[in-house]
């Protein structure tokens, strides 16, 4: 995805100028006439990457809105360059003053704007990548991973899994495998709604509870998954710091000696299947809404069949959001026909990703998925 | 983000002016609509009909709003969501917990 960049300039010869030239260069803008404007835009859209302002503009000048942004909680953090004809030592110094990255005179050849442009988006990126990756070294040493490094090895399944986060940043998705003994483990995709680092962060207190409800229901030897979706429920509905935080589940229970899957979901997507010998992917839909809305939910469970060499697949909604010629969309049915796609060519089904998003359809959310195939040879 | 309201007798209907219902805007949307409920707006219709995408996030703080709005007595309606949206609330059960009208003539109508 192309970095933003909101250009603010009372001169519209050189708004368009410099427009091109990003633009050119791989960047997407926004530009604005004033100050005013600058700021109707920043209300009503993502914030962009970096702010290029003139200083001398009528009402406002540039230096006023740095001076607001500064005061802005969501928009200070956000890069700031001067690039004007106003280029005296008093005033470049006010202009590094409040912040910003750099103070440029338009006299400047263009190109080397554009590599001093190029060279603070890179350093941007740079920091981002180095603290996301301190975060994540600290989150590796507490242990606390909503990812698990790997899947558990069982008689009958094989189980997979992907995720990929969205811009380099963590998501709300969070997959676990809870392997009881030799013969019951339990699957488990979930999706706190939101994104990034929000969603992120509350993704440990959903896994801590769906953990513990699990243990303690089979320390009881429930192994019911109504019965388990019921009592997370109440536990999370209970907890104040969770009242406006939502998250989507998808639960199964493998009996691996049995060689048979029991589902149960709230709020999630339908689980699909892959049945041999057909064309067609078969969802499966739970009756459960979404953990923590409602103190009584009702949670029903399914019993899917799959037979040796038939696989089926828990998805989070990144998997079925998509960009489209720029154009967003949730489809589900685009997600079945690439799978049915690669099914009838007899490809892997971890190849599934690499084959939903490319140039012309990207991804816009984190997404996960978790395929659990029946082995055909039952002493594989 | 641009939200417009209209009131028509005690029922307030806010109309999301937007393509793109996002993670951007998800959290002046409900705070905003938070606040119309603790000045006692209770009764209350979300018109979709301009918006082409909803992500998760917004969808989050749809789903707060109501939250807070049932233990008042409150009601919402939600309108002119597009196909895949309302295919959307479908697939994740969200058409059980919301009540989805097609337009605001049958919304208005609801609460009569």
């Amino acid at each position: 995805m192309n970095k933003t960049i909101l250009l603010v300039d009372d001169d519209m010869f050189q708004l368009k100028l410099y427009e091109k030239l990003l633009q050119n260069n791989g960047y997407s803008c926004r530009i604005a006439l004033s100050v005013d404007e600058a700021e109707a835009i920043l209300l009503n859209n993502e914030i962009p990457d970096l702010i290029i302002s003139d200083y001398e503009m009528p009402d406002k000048n540039g230096f006023e809105f740095r001076k607001r942004l500064l005061k802005n909680d969501l928009l200070k953090n956000v890069p700031f360059l001067f690039l004007t004809s106003v280029n005296d030592e008093h005033f470049i110094q006010q202009g590094l003053d409040l912040k910003a990255i750099d103070y440029m005179a338009k006299d400047i050849p263009p190109a080397r704007i554009l590599s001093k442009i190029n060279n603070l988006m890179l350093a941007v990126r740079e920091h981002y990548e180095r603290s996301l990756s301190e975060v994540k070294g600290i989150a590796e040493k507490l242990n606390l991973r909503n990812i698990p490094k790997k899947a558990p090895e069982l008689k009958n399944f094989s189980i997979s899994y992907f995720n990929q986060s969205y811009q380099y940043q963590p998501g709300g998705d969070f997959i676990d495998f809870i392997q009881i003994n030799d013969r019951y483990t339990f699957v488990i995709l979930g999706d706190v709604m939101g994104k990034k680092w929000g969603a992120w962060f509350f993704s440990f207190s959903f896994l801590s509870y769906i953990r513990s409800a699990i243990r303690l229901c089979v320390f009881d030897e429930t192994f019911s998954l109504p019965i388990i979706l019921h009592k997370l429920n109440r536990v999370i509905y209970a907890d104040e710091f969770l009242s406006d935080i939502f998250s989507t589940l998808s639960i199964v229970l493998i009996d691996d000696e049995e060689a048979t899957l029991c589902y149960s979901g709230a709020g999630d997507l339908p689980v699909l299947k892959y049945e041999a010998g057909t064309t067609e992917i078969a969802a499966y839909q739970s009756t459960g809404i979404l953990l923590g809305f409602s103190e009584k939910v009702f949670y029903d469970d399914i019993n899917i069949d799959l037979q040796p060499g038939e696989e089926m697949y828990l998805i989070s909604d990144g998997m079925i959001d998509f960009e489209i010629d720029g154009e967003k969309k949730s489809d589900i049915n685009l997600f079945k026909q690439k799978l049915r796609d690669l099914k009838l060519r007899n490809e892997p089904t971890e190849h599934i990703v690499t084959k939903l998003f490319n140039k012309h359809t990207s991804q816009i959310d984190d997404c996960s998925i978790i395929i659990i195939k029946r082995k055909k040879d039952e002493y594989q | 983000m641009n939200i417009s309201k209209e009131k028509k007798g005690d029922i307030l209907i806010l109309t999301i002016e937007e393509k793109e219902a996002n993670l951007s805007k998800s959290e002046h949307f409900k705070e905003m609509v938070l606040s119309e409920i603790a000045e006692g707006e209770t009764k209350l219709i979300i018109s979709f009909e301009k918006v082409e995408y909803l992500d998760s996030s917004f969808l989050g703080a749809l789903v707060a709003i109501l939250k807070n709005l049932l233990p008042l007595n409150g009601t919402l309606r939600i309108t002119g969501l597009n196909a895949d949206i309302k295919n959307l609330f479908e697939l994740t059960r969200l058409d059980k917990i919301f009540i989805l009208k097609d337009n605001l003539e049958t919304a208005l109508q609801d609460f009569k």
